[in-house]
């Protein structure tokens, strides 16, 4: 799925009363949900960071990075890159906690897992990673844990965003911060029509050339515009018990890093 | 964005340098700490980490754009910098209020130790990509390329200086100025021989 988006479980959305909800712009049955969502990444993982690069111009490393400056991230710190998927966030966190912190990448889905494991691997990280295969929603770590989690293009897939949001605020250590990195709504009318051209009819056919799997991109664009504005979600932030929570737009709004602390 | 566009090309940067020099040694002593720059022409900071994966001989050097964790800080300007590089004036240049450190002083040493012990053969990196026989022609057109432009530099100013004093005459020559200047003193010490005459005849006249 895209370069950026990340699995966490489902999707965007999900209607409440009856045993449905949406995935991208369909109304489906939760249950299936959970088994599409999964086909989609199953599908995408292994072209996930050529595809992130492709679809993005490579501005997605620049918006990695300016989330790692915003961490605040110091040796010795306990972090949890929640939907980690293939590691971006991870490399360079192992890296600046060093030997005596940890790292957790934790992802719902197995695939991605397995491609982030392998590439960070490969790049000779492993002394302070571990790996967890888990829902945002009922995050499987003691109270007070981490000192900082980020989610990278991951709460957008979450089937229940405000859930996932207390699962993290319960984990983090009081002082600890959260950085939430997604696609938001861009500032400007004109580059709102130019981004709405691009992933509707560039990124689907761009997953179907590279991919091979050109609805997985639908649902990429759909679940973009169904997810919460940046207002929205800083709200989101605060009735979850986070403070001081803010937000940076990048890239004219296309994508926006939102920060909550607690204390 | 710029900032983070800038550490990730400097971090490339740093790093091939490393692998090419091999002195991974020198990073030992500094393995996790944290030097940060805040140079004012760029008003955002950089921030040196150097770090070690699986084989802990092998260090990187990580560039971030963050300041809230470092062990040593300094905030300067890229003029002082060049100072610094030349003279080793560090005391003088912190008294003037130039440079300021904050933070374990050693880091910042140990970092500046490195980059001074950097010493590159670029001529046989090169050879070792494209060839002993390609990077010999290379380095002789560079040397050709190089001597032309300080020909045509040095033949571009002496027509500007032409041009502009004798055929716009916008300005003088020095032989002139101090022709001029010449010219001044004996009018000055004319009037003053003048002078002293008058005053001397004016007595004459009275007595």
């Amino acid at each position: 799925m895209s370069a950026t988006d990340k699995n966490q479980s489902s999707d965007t959305a999900h209607t409440s009363a009856d045993n449905t909800t949406h995935f991208g712009y369909k109304t489906i049955d939760k249950e299936d949900k959970v088994s599409m969502v999964a086909g989609v990444f199953h599908s995408v993982a292994k072209q996930y960071d050529i595809m992130n690069d492709l679809m993005s111009f490579g501005i997605h490393r620049l918006w990695k990075r300016f989330t790692i400056d915003a961490s605040g991230v110091r040796p010795g710190n306990n972090v949890l890159d929640l939907a980690g998927g293939t590691g971006d966030l991870t490399a360079k966190f192992s890296q600046l906690v060093g030997k005596q912190g940890k790292v957790v990448l934790a992802d719902i889905n197995s695939s991605m897992l397995n491609v982030g494991r392998d590439k960070l691997r490969d790049k000779g990280l492993v002394q302070n990673i571990d790996y967890v295969q888990a829902n945002a929603q009922y995050l499987p770590f003691e109270d007070n844990t981490f000192d900082i989690v980020t989610i990278a293009f991951g709460l957008r897939n979450v089937t229940d965003k405000d859930m996932a949001l207390r699962s993290i605020y319960r984990v983090l250590k009081p002082g600890g911060r959260l950085l939430v990195l997604e696609f938001s709504k861009p500032e400007h009318e004109l580059i709102n029509k130019a981004y709405d051209f691009y992933s509707f009819n560039i990124l689907p056919k761009m997953g179907e050339l590279v991919a091979k799997d050109g609805e997985s991109y639908q649902y990429l664009a759909e679940s973009i515009r169904m997810h919460p504005d940046q207002e929205t979600l800083q709200t989101m932030l605060d009735n979850a018990g986070f403070e001081q929570t803010n937000y940076k737009n990048l890239t004219g709004g296309v994508v926006a890093l939102h920060k909550g602390y607690k204390f | 964005m710029l900032s983070q566009a800038l550490t990730a090309s400097l971090e490339i940067i740093i790093n091939k340098i490393i692998t090419l020099e091999s002195a991974n040694g020198s990073l030992e002593k500094l393995a996790q700490k944290t030097l940060s720059l805040y140079l004012i022409e760029l008003g955002f900071p950089l921030s040196f980490t150097v770090t070690s994966a699986l084989d802990a001989n092998e260090k990187k050097i990580l560039v971030t754009s963050s300041m809230e964790h470092a062990d040593c800080t300094i905030n300067t300007s890229i003029k002082t910098l060049r100072e610094l590089q030349a003279k080793q004036q560090l005391t003088e240049l912190i008294k003037q209020g130039k440079l300021d450190v904050a933070g374990d002083i050693k880091v910042a040493q140990q970092f500046a130790s490195f980059a001074e012990n950097i010493d590159i053969d670029w001529q046989s990196e090169l050879a070792n990509h494209i060839g002993d026989v390609p990077t010999y022609k290379l380095m002789q057109l560079g040397k050709k390329v190089s001597s032309k432009l300080k020909f045509a530099t040095a033949q571009i100013q002496a027509d500007a200086s032409e041009y502009i004093v004798h055929e716009q005459r916008l300005v003088v020559t020095k032989s002139q100025v101090d022709k001029f200047n010449r010219s001044v003193n004996d009018t000055s010490e004319n009037v003053s021989a003048l002078e002293t005459r008058i005053s001397h005849l004016e007595q004459q006249s009275k007595n």
